[in-house]
């Protein structure tokens, strides 16, 4: 998907309209990054806290774009001020995100093996053979939004941010507040939830 | 020896390239064997690719709208 941040060209020409007050570039601008930054505030907060600072978040905007260099992306720049923003929120209330990044496997697929270690139920077919039918099934893309939508909130923002944003990891480990290997947990738990999405939708060609 | 339930904890590691000179050789060595788990690193690369391509999600327009009027009533007090 094209966006306007595709480019350091255009993105310099969003800024340079944002910093002129420029209520059209704002639009734009809103509906291209809010996705992701609500992504990044679910991390911390419920839904309706979240949409609350992102919603502050873009009022201080408003006044804070003078301020930004471009030393970063301006995606990553509304994301570390959405992240911060909600972990000033979290102290204040006095409360600490919880974590969970013990286990690697999902249970889907640490079940199928047998106690020494080898697959029980192995993997059933090869996606690769299909990899072209997957990525244009239209049905199999509504199955995935549905699935990354239902996935727990820390591992759906690791996962939005690092796969399909393609941030680096050091960007989202800064941005959620963890350390590498939690971040490694956290998406290899989302990919073993999406491989096991694709194999039954593959075998029964439901969602 | 590394059983095809050791492979699966690191998979994700070996597809990002994040294993270190011996944990990768040893992946490398029982792919080479385990026909299981060569699809299973197969069908994982492919779950990431499908992944990667994900567009990300659509606003609400409603809560954009509400979005719009807070940056527009912000830009009026500048």
């Amino acid at each position: 998907m094209a966006t306007l941040s595709d480019t350091p060209q255009k993105e310099a020409g969003l800024v340079d309209a944002l910093k002129a007050g420029d209520q059209q570039a704002f639009r734009i601008a809103v509906r291209e990054y809010s996705p992701d930054m609500l992504a990044v505030a679910r991390y911390y907060l419920d839904h309706s806290s979240a949409e609350d600072v992102v919603q502050d978040t873009w009022v201080n905007v408003v006044d804070a774009i003078q301020k930004f260099e471009g030393r970063s992306g301006l995606k990553t720049w509304l994301h570390r001020i959405v992240a911060n923003r909600c972990k000033n929120r979290l102290r204040t209330a006095n409360r600490e995100v919880s974590s969970e990044f013990g286990e690697v496997l999902e249970p889907g697929i640490a079940d199928r093996f047998e106690s020494g270690g080898r697959w029980a139920t192995p993997p059933k077919l090869r996606f690769e053979e299909h990899a072209e039918s997957l990525m244009e099934n239209d049905a199999l893309s509504e199955c995935l939004d549905k699935h990354l939508s239902s996935l727990p909130e820390k591992q759906r923002s690791a996962v939005m941010l690092y796969e399909a944003h393609q941030h680096n990891a050091d960007d989202v480990c800064n941005i959620l507040d963890i350390n590498a290997s939690n971040l490694r947990v956290l998406v290899h738990r989302a990919r073993q939830k999406i491989y096991l999405m694709v194999e039954r939708f593959q075998e029964t060609g439901e969602c | 020896m590394l059983m095809c339930r050791d492979l699966a904890r690191i998979s994700s590691d070996y597809i990002d390239g994040n294993l270190g000179t011996a944990d990768n050789l040893s992946v490398k060595m029982h792919i080479l064997m385990c026909k299981d788990c060569r699809s299973f690193i197969g069908n994982l690369r492919e779950s990431v690719r499908l992944l990667k391509g994900h567009s990300g999600f659509r606003l609400d327009e409603e809560y954009a709208n509400r979005l719009d009027s807070a940056v527009e009533k912000a830009l009026k007090e500048q």
